[in-house]
């Protein structure tokens, strides 16, 4: 009898946590979620192009779409200047940090503990104290203002080796093993690279390829630095935030929303498609710091 | 195909740890030798310092008469085949198995195969017919098949290899290997057994003259093991090529190697066939890390008592005869304290009250089969194990070996090991392994250099390199020893 | 009082243990000293004796040295070149005329400078132009550029000098020298690393390196709004600037060192809460996703995933325009359940301000922290809860003996890099709240949500302030790195990075 009653209620207790657990995880869900769905309802409100109280709109339509894709304004020259960017910062930054990587991981020179050293502790420096000077140098080879596509460029790539740890940290899992029998077998260093390394990083490839493919999407300190209140030379995030201005808001809000809209699609979609990759560059690099 | 000599190789890191000691030793054309020894004794760096995945600190490492310290691993004319395989998870077999060759670019001269035989000569028939047909051009064209026709007879020059010779030489190391089938999955489709079979195939289809082995069969299980050793000794006739073999388990260094270096702590401490290892080790600790379980030991006396020798464990004493008590005879060796050693399987049941009989309580009875493994402890407490075989032992006689039985045992005489309490050393053997001879090594040095210094003659001068040669007493390269032995 | 031995402290309960590693914890303080005063005393001993032997080595090497060698001193390369090695040789020489031509004609001038940034101001000429003076950021950056070049000048001069007697050597001893082709194979061989090195390294230098120390001679100048150039020189002022931040009263109203107090003490607080709300609540959601029985594990680990897709500009300022007052949505949902009496003025008031930032952060970190989390959780042993079941763990128990302790162990140090790397948070503050409320007590525009990151940024785009931007962002480098020096040798968890391989 007392067992019974004792398996009763171990089951009937389960089914009630389980229930909490769903509640609570559906509450969460609804949390992370809703702030999106207003941002969808209040892009398509044609009625008040302000800051609202409701988040159901006024008056429904495209008219905050079209805005974005007529000639009044910028918005498809700052998406096609963050686009740009983008794509060569992936290449470029990707390539950069591999080689960092590789070299920190798997030679062993005299300069390579100062070397890690000295990036570690320029990693404690706050990056904008570097963004004047940065303006300046930039401004004297003319990559600021209405140039400012290929300047960003340079600035975001330029460092980027210093971000070589989550690379690192995969490559170190690697067994060495494997560049030995490569040695053995005939390769020289920079065929073990390219010919057994690289084709086993495919994970933490497009980790990095994706992680710095979005990068520039939400950058907005240096693309506005560097930009300096050009319309030609802004990316989505300082063109977008200058929309949010006390002065702009009043007219712009919802084509904030709106061009938020377009941006977020079509980094969303790629990276749902590579979650599975994220997920494993996200824990491989906490862990291995 | 090709003699190995390392030279005075040590080991260094970086903290001035030394890991490898004046590492001396002469491997012979075609000839299989096994590094064995604990684990931390430095046998897979030195075999790593051949391969040149580590830096020679001092010293030289000779391949076939080329001094190869300062050359890439590449430029070493080996393979090796690695513990944990280091197949490319990212190729199939075949590519695996093709890599080495794909590498390689060195202008060489290759034997043509039959089949290309055929082509050429189906070439040089054509370009005869054209030369007969148009006299203007026949000089160029007989040229041409008086090529073909050297190539046919001496090989032909090429750089690496071709597409089919590689297809050629990977299919044929499969086909003796008996991973065919398995030529076009990844590693990660394999089992161990058969990644090792791979591994051993990449190493294979490469031509090298030495084979290294670093620990090749410690990740499979005991059953796969076992076929694998097997496999290897076959293997090894077919390549017919310098092993270098690296292990830490006695019994793959027994059963494979026509010699076995046992290292400990970076120091030789004996190099020898394995019979001579087995029945003549050099010292205590050859003699307990060869054979299992390990050899017994019992502190002492040897008693010379006229013409014969006693020993005296445990308070029994007991006869040494045969040759033993010959060769003690011969080196004309007094009583004296010793350790005695007895392998487990030298042991054997006795009468109660025969001669020379010793009673002893069964403490524990590991029973393998075709063994009983007994462990035993003697009337003064010392502890042994007994190797007796199940198959001459009648029913009674096995329910009698259980815990707490009393039996008798009995020593053979002539399977007797004594050992100098002191140094360790095995009393009937001349050589002198581990850090003695080294520090007889070292003290010799210092005397030839200060005679040297003495005499003041100029360091150029090669007659007192000379006496210095022959100052250094013999133990100090004792391989050379055993090759005179064997001679 | 004697030392245990491991048995004995097995004897100990809890209280009596605690006591002892209090104790021991305080004890080993002289120790830390101590280890600290030896590092250094090596270290300087080993550089003194570094720069004795590298003056030696020169002059042995210059007083044995063949008439090759010699000349090497004055003209580089030259004797890699006469002794066969000319790849090396000529670009030792290059270098040495690349560098003289740039001093010659760019360097030198602003080199000449450095000490004084500038003397002649700009002026309005005659015709009412302004005829331009001496740039001091002109010569301050070029300086410094020149001074890079000085240090690189010597390092390759050395590593010339130790070819020639490397190459001395080598003829000595009849060995075959490396030929130009030898150099280049090397380079994707044995010294891949140095091909590989160069471009990231050569970025960094110029990108971080050189604008930092720039930055940090920038702090001891009195580069601001009214000494900004062209128009005005900018000089040296010594310490004056970080004196400031111990000037406690100041005449002028809001005085810079208590605001500096007031937003490092207030980086700190939101650094902390920020770091540990995410990581607790973090780990409850991924366990709650990842317990036993849950379904559509990946739906709900999507869901979160999700707002880590959506750039961080986008999703944090339309969620900062949510909490706007009066018109802002959630105003509008609590005043629509209050019946139009509940309207709260999120970014008006400091600690309002200050809590929902702390909570709207917890909305952008926690997803990012549930995939970490996770990927961790998965790696614990199961059979170590199994084990704990059959010990009669409770879930609670199973949780602080053998979940937390995995975690903090594992993740030691990410925690201390998130932690940093929560102070230097810009983004979430800067677009949420701009740093505001803004007070007037605060020097420089600051706001009561400002971190040091966020006012300097203020301070140097608003202001142009950037003698102070300097001095705050070298204040920060102080607080980050005497943190993380003092964290990690706390953490247990400092692991060898060869374990793996």
């Amino acid at each position: 009898m007392a067992a019974e009653k004792h398996s009763m209620s171990m089951s009937k207790k389960k089914t009630i946590v389980n229930t909490i657990s769903y509640i609570v995880l559906g509450l969460i869900s609804v949390i992370w979620i809703l702030p999106f769905v207003f941002l969808l309802l209040k892009s398509f409100d044609i009625g008040n192009t302000g800051v609202t109280k409701n988040f159901i709109p006024s008056a429904w339509g495209f008219d905050n779409y079209a805005y974005l894709f007529s000639s009044d304004c910028n918005f498809l020259q700052w998406y096609f200047n963050t686009f740009i960017i983008a794509l060569f910062v992936c290449v470029i930054q990707t390539v950069m940090q591999f080689m960092m990587a590789y070299t920190l991981s798997r030679f062993r020179f005299k300069l390579r503990k100062p070397l890690m050293n000295i990036m570690l502790v320029l990693g404690m420096f706050p990056g904008f104290l570097t963004m004047i000077v940065l303006y300046q140098i930039l401004k004297t080879i003319g990559l600021t203002g209405d140039n400012a596509v290929p300047g960003l460029i340079l600035v975001y790539v330029a460092s980027s080796g210093m971000g070589y740890y989550v690379i690192k940290g995969f490559l170190d899992t690697l067994p060495k093993s494997l560049d030995e029998a490569a040695l053995v077998d005939g390769a020289n260093r920079m065929q073990i690279f390219v010919k057994v390394i690289i084709p086993l990083c495919k994970p933490i490839l497009i980790y990095t390829v994706l992680t710095s493919f979005m990068g520039p999407w939400g950058d907005f300190v240096f693309a506005y630095t560097v930009s300096l209140g050009s319309q030609a030379g802004m990316n989505v995030a300082a063109g977008l935030n200058s929309w949010l201005s006390p002065a702009n808001i009043g007219s712009h809000f919802t084509h904030f929303c709106a061009g938020g809209v377009i941006v977020a699609i079509p980094v969303m979609i790629l990276f749902l498609f590579l979650q599975k990759y994220y997920v494993e560059g996200v824990t491989g690099g906490a862990v291995k710091g | 195909m090709a003699r190995v000599v390392l030279k005075d190789v040590k080991k260094i890191y970086p903290g001035n740890v030394e890991v490898v000691h004046k590492f001396n030793l002469d491997i012979k054309d075609k000839e299989f030798i096994v590094f064995v020894g604990p684990s931390g004794c430095g046998k897979s760096t030195t075999l790593r310092m051949v391969a040149g995945l580590e830096e020679i600190s001092a010293g030289t490492v000779e391949i076939d008469g080329e001094v190869v310290n300062d050359l890439q691993p590449k430029d070493r004319h080996i393979s090796m085949v690695f513990q944990n395989y280091a197949l490319y998870p990212h190729l199939t077999v075949y590519e695996n198995m093709a890599f080495p060759l794909r590498l390689d670019k060195k202008e060489r001269v290759m034997e043509l195969s039959d089949s290309e035989k055929e082509d050429a000569k189906k070439q040089i028939d054509a370009l005869e017919a054209q030369a007969k047909a148009s006299p203007d051009k026949a000089e160029k064209l007989l040229k041409k098949a008086d090529k073909l026709k050297d190539e046919i007879e001496n090989g032909r020059k090429q750089k690496g290899y071709t597409n089919d010779q590689i297809y050629e030489r990977v299919t044929s190391a499969a086909k003796v290997l008996g991973i065919t089938q398995y030529l076009t999955r990844k590693p990660k489709a394999l089992s161990g057994g058969q990644r090792q079979r791979v591994a051993i195939g990449r190493a294979m289809v490469k031509d090298c003259k030495v084979f290294l082995m670093d620990e090749p069969l410690s990740n499979l299980d005991a059953k796969l093991r076992n076929q694998m050793r097997a496999e290897i000794i076959l293997l090894r006739k077919r390549i017919n090529t310098t092993f270098i073999y690296v292990t830490h388990d006695q019994t793959e260094a027994m059963t494979l190697g026509d010699r076995i270096v046992c290292l400990k702590d970076g120091y030789i401490m004996q190099v020898g066939s394995p019979s001579e290892l087995f029945d003549m080790p050099a010292n205590l600790f050859v003699a307990q890390f060869i054979g299992a379980p390990m050899m017994n030991t019992a502190e002492c006396e040897l008693l010379k008592e006229g013409a014969k020798y006693y020993v005296n464990p445990f308070g029994h004493k007991l006869v040494v005869d045969g040759e033993k008590a010959k060769a003690l005879k011969d080196r004309g060796v007094e009583s004296r304290k010793i350790i005695l050693g007895v392998r487990p399987e030298h042991i054997q049941l006795a009468k109660k009250g025969s001669a020379n009989s010793i009673p002893v309580e069964i403490l524990v009875n590991e029973m393998m089969g075709s063994e009983y493994h007994l462990h035993v402890q003697t009337e003064d407490g010392t502890k042994l194990v007994v190797r007796i075989p199940t198959i001459n032992l009648s029913e009674e006689e096995r329910t009698h070996m259980v815990m707490g039985e009393k039996i008798n045992i009995v020593f053979e005489g002539k399977a007797m090991h004594f050992f100098d309490p002191e140094n360790e050393r095995n009393l009937l053997v001349d050589e002198i392994y581990g850090p003695e001879a080294m520090q007889l090594e070292l003290e010799a040095e210092a005397k030839a250099k200060a005679n040297a210094e003495a005499n003041e003659v100029p360091v150029e001068d090669p007659v007192p390199a000379e006496e210095e040669k022959a100052e250094e007493p013999k133990v100090e390269e004792p391989q050379v020893d055993i090759q005179e032995q064997e001679k | 009082m004697a030392q245990l031995t491991d048995l004995e402290y097995l004897k100990l309960n809890k209280a009596q243990r605690f006591g002892l590693k209090f104790t021991a914890f305080f004890k080993a303080i002289p120790g830390w000293f101590k280890n600290l005063g030896i590092k250094i005393w090596t270290f300087m001993k080993n550089f003194f004796w570094g720069v004795v032997n590298f003056f030696k080595n020169l002059g042995l090497t210059f007083w044995h040295g063949d008439w090759k060698t010699k000349v090497s001193y004055f003209v580089m390369g030259f004797g890699s070149v006469m002794r066969g090695q000319w790849l090396r040789g000529i670009l030792f020489f290059l270098f040495e005329v690349v560098f003289i031509l740039y001093m010659a004609l760019f360097g030198g001038k602003f080199l000449g400078q450095l000490y004084i940034l500038g003397q002649n101001e700009s002026s309005m000429g005659d015709d009412g132009t302004i005829v331009y003076g001496d740039n001091s950021f002109n010569i301050l950056l070029y300086g410094v550029l020149s001074l890079f070049f000085i240090v690189a000048l010597i390092y390759t001069w050395y590593l010339n000098i130790k070819q020639n007697k490397i190459g001395e050597d080598y003829v000595k001893a009849k060995k075959q020298l490396a030929t130009a082709k030898d150099d280049v194979k090397a380079l994707v061989d044995k010294d891949f690393y140095k091909t590989l090195l160069a471009l990231p390294t050569l970025g960094i230098l110029i990108f971080t390196v050189l604008p930092i120390f720039f930055m940090i001679l920038v702090a001891f100048t009195n580069y601001d709004k009214s000494h900004f150039p062209p128009q005005n020189l900018f000089g040296w002022v010594g310490y004056d600037n970080f004196g400031l931040l111990f000037q406690w009263s100041n005449s002028e109203g809001a005085s810079f060192s208590m605001t500096f107090g007031q937003i490092l003490l207030w980086t700190l607080v939101w650094a902390f809460f920020a770091t540990f709300t995410n990581y607790f609540l973090g780990m409850l959601v991924a366990m709650l996703i990842n317990k036993k029985g849950i379904k559509l594990k990946k739906l709900w680990r999507t869901v979160l995933v999700f707002s880590i897709a959506i750039p961080q500009f986008i999703s944090i300022l339309f969620v900062s325009n949510m909490f706007q007052y009066p018109d802002g949505i959630i105003n509008g949902i609590l005043s629509a359940i209050s019946g139009g009496k509940l309207l709260i003025d999120f970014w008006g008031n400091a600690w309002i301000a200050r809590i929902t930032v702390i909570i709207i952060n917890v909305w952008i970190g926690v997803p990012y922290l549930m995939l970490v989390v996770t990927g961790i959780l998965m790696n614990i042993p199961a059979d170590l809860y199994e084990s704990a079941n059959i010990d009669g763990a409770s879930p609670w128990q199973q949780y602080s003996k053998i979940t937390l302790p995995y975690m903090l162990f594992i993740t030691g140090p990410y925690l201390l890099t998130s932690f940093t790397g929560n102070m230097n948070n810009f983004n979430v503050i800067y677009l949420l709240t701009g740093g505001g409320p803004k007070v007037q007590e605060y020097y420089g525009n600051a706001g009561k949500t400002d971190l040091l990151i966020t006012w300097l940024f203020s301070l140097a785009v608003n202001d142009t302030n950037y003698k102070l931007a300097a001095v705050i962002g070298i204040m920060v480098f102080i607080v980050v790195a005497v943190l993380s020096l003092v964290i990690y040798n706390i953490i247990p968890s400092t692991r060898n990075e060869e374990e793996f391989q």
